[in-house]
This record gives C-alpha cells, sequence and structure tokens, in this order.
C-alpha cells in the first residue's frame, strides 16, 4: 500500500528509498520502479517463487496464497491472532447436519473466469474427491472423506467415513481445500501447473516475472466483499535481512523479519512501521534417525537428548522470543504437553550412558539448511554434545539437496543419516502436525524412523475422538511415544516476525501465510 | 624470450637483486609486508587468539568492541577478534595451499603439453580448455553440490579451476623454449629428459608462474569467502573471513562492527597479494627495470 502523495524525509527510510529508486532505475529502468504511484497496490514480499498453483501438487507458501486470490474455499480461518473458528466463504450455508454430513450451498454469482459458467457443488465434489486416497502430498486432508453428494447446482454434502470435526479445519479452509474448475482442470489433462485453467476469487492472476514478481489484479466479476486493493504485487525475496532493507527502501509494504533483526527494529522502529510479534505454527526439532547405524542403541539417542543445551538455543538463535517447544502440538494450545519427558540437561548423565554403550568418541553428523538459524542452532547443538563427548560434524545443505536426505525414493540415504535440524508449518488441529510421525512417513517426512504401532493406533483413534480431554491424553501420550523413543528434540515453536506500514492491517492465517484478499488499509 | 640469434637463455634476475628491486618499489614492499604480516598471523594464530574462537557464550553475543573483545563478540558470543585470528589461519592454509597445488600440478601438464608429442599436447589442450570453458562459480556450485560444502571441497574447487590458466602459461613459454639454442645443445650433448625439462626449462619458466600465483591468491581469498558467505565454503563452526562476514551482514543492525571487522583482513590481504603480485612482476622481469636502484 502506497500513501497517494509522496513526502520527502530526512530519515533512514527515506534515504534508503531514494538509494532503492535509484538502484532500481539503473538496473530495472524506470518503468519498472519497485513501488506503486497510485495508492491502490498491495505489494507483499515472499520468500519463493511458486511451484504449482494445482491444490493437488502445490508445495509451498505462495503456492496457497495465490489459490487464496485466485480461487475459493468452502470456508476460510481468521486471522490467527483472532481465534480458530471457521468461517463460512464461498458456502452461503454451512451446517454439520450429523456428526459425519456436513451441508453446503455455495454462494450465487460466483462464476468461473472464461466460459466455465458457475461455480458448483459438483466442481466442490471433483476437488475433493480427486485428493481423497491420491497419492498427493495433501490426500491426509481429506482421509475421512468418503465421498461427496451433490444435490443440486450450488449445493451438497460432505459424507464422512466416521465422525471427525476437525475435518472443516484440517480440510476446507486451504490446501486441498480449494475448488477448482472441473471442466476446465479435466480440459487441461485433470492436473495442472503454473497456470490456473479458470479462476474465481477475488483476484485474477495478472503477470509473473519469474523468480522476481507475479501481479495480480481485481477480478470485476467477484460477487462477494470486494478486497481493499485492485493490485497485488509479490515480490521474490529470499533472504530475511534483504527483504528488511527492501520493505525499508518502500519497495514493499509487508514482510516478515528475520529473528535477529527483530531486537534492532523494535529498539529502533522505522517511522510509519507496525510489527506482528506472535506465536506461530512452525515448529523445529532435531531429528535423531533410529535405523542409523550408529544411534541404534537407545542409550546414545538418550544421551544426545540429555546433552541438548534447550536454554542456550532459544537465547542464542531466538532472542528468548519464544519457550521450548513440548511436542509438535503449539506450546500454549489446549492440547500441548505439559512438559518434556528429558526436559532437565545432564551431562554426567549423558556421558555415563555413551560410556555404558561404550560409545566414547562418538561422531556424528547434522544436517541442516544454510540459513543463519540453522546454521547457529546447529553450532549450538554442536557446542553442548561435545561436553558430552559427542563430536558433532555440521554439514550444511542447500534446499534440494536437503529435501532429498531423507526421501526413500532418492535412494537409501534417509536409512543412514543421522541428525537433522527440520521444521515445518504447522496446522492449527493436533493432528495435522502429528501425521508427519506415523510409520508410513518413514523415508517421506518421518526421518526419526519412529516406528510405533501404538503411535498409529492412537493416531486413528484421535482422528474420530470426540472428547476434548481424551484427545489432549492422546496427543500427549504420542508425544510422549515420539520423545520416549529417542527420535526428537523438541526445539521450539518459532515467533511469527513481521513488519508492515502503519496505514497496513494485515490478515494472517494460522499456518503463517498472509491473506492478501482480507488485508486493509487504515 | 629466447631466439636463434640470441644463443643466451633468458633467466630471471638472481633472488637479491630482485628482492632488492621488489623492496625498492613501495606497492611492492608494503604488500610483501602485509602478506608477511599475515603470514606470521597465520603461524602463531593458536597462541595470540586472546579466546576460544569456537567457544559459544550466548549471554555475550553481538557485544560492542571493548577492552575485554577488541573486536565485539558474534550472535553466539564468540570473541570476534579471535575468530579473525584463526580465520587469516584458515583464509591463508586454502589460498596458498590450493593455489601452490594448482600451480605445481599446472606447471606439470605445462611442461608436458609443452615438450611432449604433439599428440599428448592435443589431448591436454582439449582437457585444459573443457576445463577452462567451466563458468567458475558455477562449477564450483555444482562440485559442492554433489561432494557437500567443507574446507577439501573448496580446495578441490580451486584446483581444478585453476590449473588449465597456469598449464597454459608453462605450455606456452615451454613452447617458445623448446627449439631455443641451448635446448637443442642440451640435447645434442645428450642430456637426459628430466634434465633439460628440471634443469634448463623450469628456471626459465617458473617466474611467470610465480608471478601469476601471487596474482591468483586474491582471487582465490575472495572465492573463499563468497562461498563462505554462502555457507558453502567453510563448514561451520571454523572460522572463516567470508562466514563470518555473513554473520555480520545478519546482525548488522544490533551490531555493525562485525562486518567492518570481518571486512578489514579480506581488504588487507587482496592489497597485500596484489601489490605483492605486481611487485614481483616488475622486480622479476628484466624488461620492466624502469626502478632498478
Amino acid at each position: 500500500m502506497k500513501a497517494a502523495t509522496p513526502r520527502w524525509n530526512t530519515d533512514r527510510r527515506s534515504l534508503l528509498k531514494a538509494g532503492g529508486a535509484f538502484i532500481a532505475a539503473m538496473t530495472t529502468g524506470l518503468p519498472n520502479l519497485a513501488w506503486a504511484q497510485d495508492g491502490k497496490t498491495l505489494r507483499l514480499r515472499v520468500s519463493a517463487d511458486f511451484q504449482s498453483i494445482d491444490p493437488y501438487s502445490m508445495v509451498g507458501e505462495i503456492d496457497d496464497i495465490l489459490q487464496r486470490c485466485c480461487t475459493v474455499t468452502l470456508v476460510r480461518l481468521p486471522d490467527m491472532r483472532e481465534g480458530t473458528e471457521v468461517i463460512p466463504y464461498a458456502a452461503a450455508q454451512y451446517e454439520w447436519t450429523s456428526p459425519t454430513t456436513l451441508a453446503f450451498t455455495l454462494h450465487e454469482g460466483l462464476k468461473w473466469s472464461g466460459d466455465h459458467g458457475p461455480v458448483t457443488a459438483e466442481d466442490v465434489k471433483f476437488s475433493f474427491e480427486r485428493l481423497a486416497g491420491s497419492d498427493s502430498a495433501w490426500a491426509y486432508q481429506f482421509e475421512k472423506l468418503d465421498h461427496v453428494e451433490v444435490t443440486d447446482e450450488r449445493s451438497g454434502v460432505l459424507h464422512l467415513s466416521e465422525p471427525f470435526r476437525p475435518f472443516e479445519v484440517i480440510a476446507l479452509p486451504y490446501y486441498g481445500g480449494h475448488i477448482v474448475c472441473k471442466a476446465a482442470t479435466e480440459a487441461a489433462g485433470g492436473q495442472f501447473g503454473t497456470e490456473f485453467p479458470a479462476q474465481c476469487g477475488p483476484y485474477l492472476f495478472d503477470t509473473w516475472e519469474q523468480n522476481a514478481k507475479i501481479t495480480l489484479k481485481r477480478n470485476p466479476d467477484w460477487p462477494l466483499e470486494a478486497p481493499a486493493f485492485d493490485t497485488v504485487e509479490f515480490y521474490i525475496v529470499s533472504d530475511d535481512q534483504a527483504a528488511l532493507l527492501a520493505w525499508e527502501a518502500d519497495a514493499f509494504d509487508f514482510t516478515r523479519i528475520a529473528v535477529a533483526d527483530f531486537a534492532g527494529v523494535t529498539a529502533n522502529p522505522p517511522a510509519n512501521s507496525a510489527l506482528i510479534e506472535a506465536p506461530s505454527t512452525r515448529y523445529a526439532w532435531l531429528t535423531i534417525n533410529l535405523q542409523a547405524p550408529q544411534l541404534q542403541d537407545e542409550r546414545i539417542r538418550r544421551a544426545i537428548q540429555l546433552a541438548y543445551d534447550g536454554e542456550a538455543v532459544l537465547e542464542g538463535v531466538y532472542n528468548g522470543l519464544t519457550s521450548r517447544a513440548t511436542g509438535v502440538i503449539q506450546t500454549g494450545a489446549n492440547y500441548a504437553r505439559a512438559k518434556n519427558i528429558y526436559d532437565q540437561r545432564d551431562v554426567e548423565k549423558a556421558q555415563a550412558l555413551l560410556a555404558e554403550a561404550g560409545a566414547e568418541g562418538l561422531t556424528l553428523q547434522l544436517y541442516c539448511l544454510t540459513d543463519q538459524n540453522s546454521l547457529s542452532t546447529a553450532q549450538i547443538i554442536q557446542a553442548s554434545l561435545s561436553e558430552a563427548g559427542i563430536t558433532i560434524e555440521i554439514q550444511p545443505v542447500e534446499d534440494a539437496a536437503y529435501w532429498a536426505l531423507g526421501d526413500k525414493t532418492a535412494g537409501d540415504q534417509y536409512k543412514s543419516i543421522e541428525l537433522v535440524l527440520m521444521n515445518f508449518a504447522g496446522g492449527i488441529e493436533p493432528t495435522e502436525n502429528l501425521v508427519w510421525f506415523r510409520p508410513d512417513q518413514i523415508g517421506v517426512y518421518n526421518w526419526s524412523s519412529f516406528d510405533s504401532p501404538e503411535y498409529e493406533e492412537l493416531y486413528q483413534k484421535a482422528l474420530t475422538e470426540a472428547d476434548s480431554a481424551k484427545r489432549k491424553e492422546m496427543f500427549n501420550k504420542m508425544e510422549d511415544l515420539m520423545e520416549a523413543s529417542g527420535g526428537f528434540i523438541f526445539i521450539c515453536f518459532e515467533p511469527y516476525l513481521a513488519i508492515h506500514d502503519s496505514g497496513l492491517k494485515p490478515v494472517i492465517l494460522a499456518d503463517g501465510h498472509p491473506d492478501p484478499t482480507r488485508f486493509t488499509a487504515g | 624470450m629466447s631466439s636463434a640469434a640470441d644463443p643466451l637463455p633468458r633467466k630471471t634476475l638472481p633472488l637479491p637483486a630482485s628482492l632488492r628491486r621488489l623492496m625498492a618499489d613501495r606497492m611492492g614492499a608494503a604488500g610483501a609486508f602485509i602478506v608477511l604480516f599475515l603470514l606470521a598471523i597465520a603461524i602463531i594464530a593458536p597462541w595470540i587468539a586472546p579466546y576460544d574462537p569456537l567457544k559459544i557464550n550466548v549471554k555475550a553475543k553481538l557485544l560492542a568492541p571493548s577492552w575485554e573483545h577488541w573486536a565485539g563478540t558474534d550472535h553466539l558470543g564468540r570473541d570476534t577478534l579471535s575468530r579473525l585470528i584463526l580465520g587469516t589461519r584458515n583464509a591463508l592454509w586454502i589460498a596458498l595451499t590450493a593455489t601452490g597445488l594448482a600451480g605445481v600440478i599446472g606447471m606439470i601438464l605445462g611442461l608436458i603439453a609443452g615438450y611432449g608429442p604433439r599428440w599428448i599436447d592435443g589431448i591436454l589442450v582439449l582437457l585444459l580448455d573443457s576445463l577452462s570453458s567451466l563458468p567458475m562459480i558455477m562449477f564450483a556450485l555444482a562440485v559442492i553440490t554433489v561432494l557437500g560444502p567443507g574446507t577439501q571441497t573448496l580446495m578441490l574447487v580451486i584446483v581444478l579451476v585453476s590449473i588449465p590458466g597456469y598449464a597454459r602459461l608453462i605450455r606456452a613459454q615451454v613452447l617458445t623454449l623448446k627449439n631455443a639454442d641451448f635446448i637443442q645443445a642440451e640435447r645434442v650433448m645428450g642430456a637426459s629428459l628430466p634434465r633439460i625439462l628440471l634443469v634448463h626449462l623450469l628456471p626459465n619458466v617458473v617466474g611467470p608462474l610465480v608471478i601469476v600465483l601471487s596474482m591468483d591468491v586474491p582471487v582465490v581469498i575472495m572465492l573463499e569467502a563468497g562461498l563462505s558467505y554462502l555457507n558453502l565454503g567453510v563448514k561451520p563452526p571454523e572460522p572463516s573471513w567470508g562466514n563470518m562476514l555473513y554473520d555480520g551482514y545478519t546482525s548488522l543492525r544490533q551490531q555493525p562492527s562485525l562486518v567492518i571487522a570481518a571486512g578489514i583482513p579480506l581488504i588487507l590481504a587482496t592489497l597485500g597479494f596484489t601489490f605483492l603480485g605486481e611487485g614481483l612482476r616488475d622486480a622479476l622481469d628484466p624488461k620492466l627495470q624502469k626502478r632498478l636502484p
């Protein structure tokens, strides 16, 4: 968002802005200056370019954001700071008619771009049923979906195989919950990649400059609440520090910022800025691979858990902005575990366990990404484990190589990787986070090779259990099992930190993704 | 260059005279001084570092320069000066070893290509041209992706990308000298191949190589720093000027002194080796005797 009347100020931001303008002019030519001049453009920074905008094969943050802008979901979530109850969106009527049936009626007037007609219940059926039971990464969202019954052009009923109330939170508001146009998708071969075959959202996809910028324009045919901005521009900047500098140069209106920058920005807030600091659902942990030859002895894994210095990581890496996680369910949430089993550091006991296991002089490989948070965490882990006599060799790896480490389709390396620093964007329903540690995820996302039939049994029971107290008990037991296996050290839920123009009111969803369709000015 | 009309081989000037000439050149002397200073720091690094450069103390992170920590501390509370000192050792070790190794291999290949049969020359030139046609950074990133980052990978990359240049330099020198009278005379007198190569050719071609090597050291230092900045070079927690620059960059808002501290030795080393290289070129090349005392 940009003020209509530019004004010169002799502050840091103005200086950077002038410098930014000069550099932009020199490098890209004046017509491509980054900031909008009309005051009706919302400019957001995202950290990576999109890969697939098909809900079937989508991967990352921007993939979901683009779908949120150019397609609809039956329901949506409010800003993460305002609760987690779903709000009807494309559904004019939405009601649980029984524990296993959810009836909906779509708003009138929702229509696809091109000649694809209105959005119908048949489109909903197609969108959800093609994911259920498929090989899509988002198939788990529809695990409990039996079928979708179409009752008329705009109405239908979602039939679940068992009672599963969290279905509406897990499946419907995002990712696989985005509705696609049946006719257009089938005409495109059943799936699509970087082009929407048909769109129906507050915005329409306009232009894409690969690895640089994506532009969306207001959809003139959108019948629901109009978005506040005519144009949304996404600027792709992978580095948080660079993004903050660019924000200061007024290159965009909203960006996430690094933990390292937060203290500085808080101490000296730039003019006309507002900060967001909130707990996020992104959880970080240390994977200890039970299958790795050097880690098959439980005493060694336990020694690692006991030697880990959680306080140093929280202070050194996260500046004390977050607390130690007690599992993969967000700290402070109703279902969160009260404490870790091994929450007290005990280096002597770790040394004793290593001696007992005959593992003195143990050397392990710790893989992590090359960002500063990961490297700093890895170095603190290295230092803390060295006190127990474990030598850690840090292996920083780039994104592509990193994600192949635990992938069984990339070879047998997933059996021998030893330690890996990981973090996932979580959901608000605990099963969304616990799903990745099921036995069938070994060689996919369960890089600890944690293989517990009891865990799987509890997971299945928890999916359909309606009693909150019993669910909490099950979830906590599952996290106990994870920790007791020696395959995990829960580090923290990362803080959500962002900066934006003070004249902007952003909406951030529980997964940490912004929802540009609901950003407002003022 | 030797020719039929110039029966005596051109030799580089004897060392003392060259040294005198080098020291007479202010830039060359400054370069030599800086390089010697950095070398001295690298050699005695473990004894002069005031703190353990790897010791993490998160309670003392990002401290400003003070009497206790002359260059402050980094984001993990490690003493920056100690890390700079150890970083000097790592930077010079990588740069000198890799450049030296590449120089030796390049020299051997150049001698073989220049003096050997034409078919060997053809094959070697083809190989060297192929290698040097690869863009250096892209090649480095590809090798690092395959082998993983680390000091050894970094040195391998540097050696591989540097060999062609040195080999071609030596080959060109050998080609101009192989039919010179003094070499012909040696051949007629029945001198062995190793004697011709090592005793007669090598001393005449090694001078330009030394100059190029010294000029390439800063390039290698910058390459190492660049890759380490991207966290693809020296692995943490080992200090490198490059990864210290990265750490400084990520803490720029809180403690700008880190970037300055990490940048100074990089600038010094680059200037030092460049001045030294240029000074050596002037001092060792008889055609550039403008500053002869």
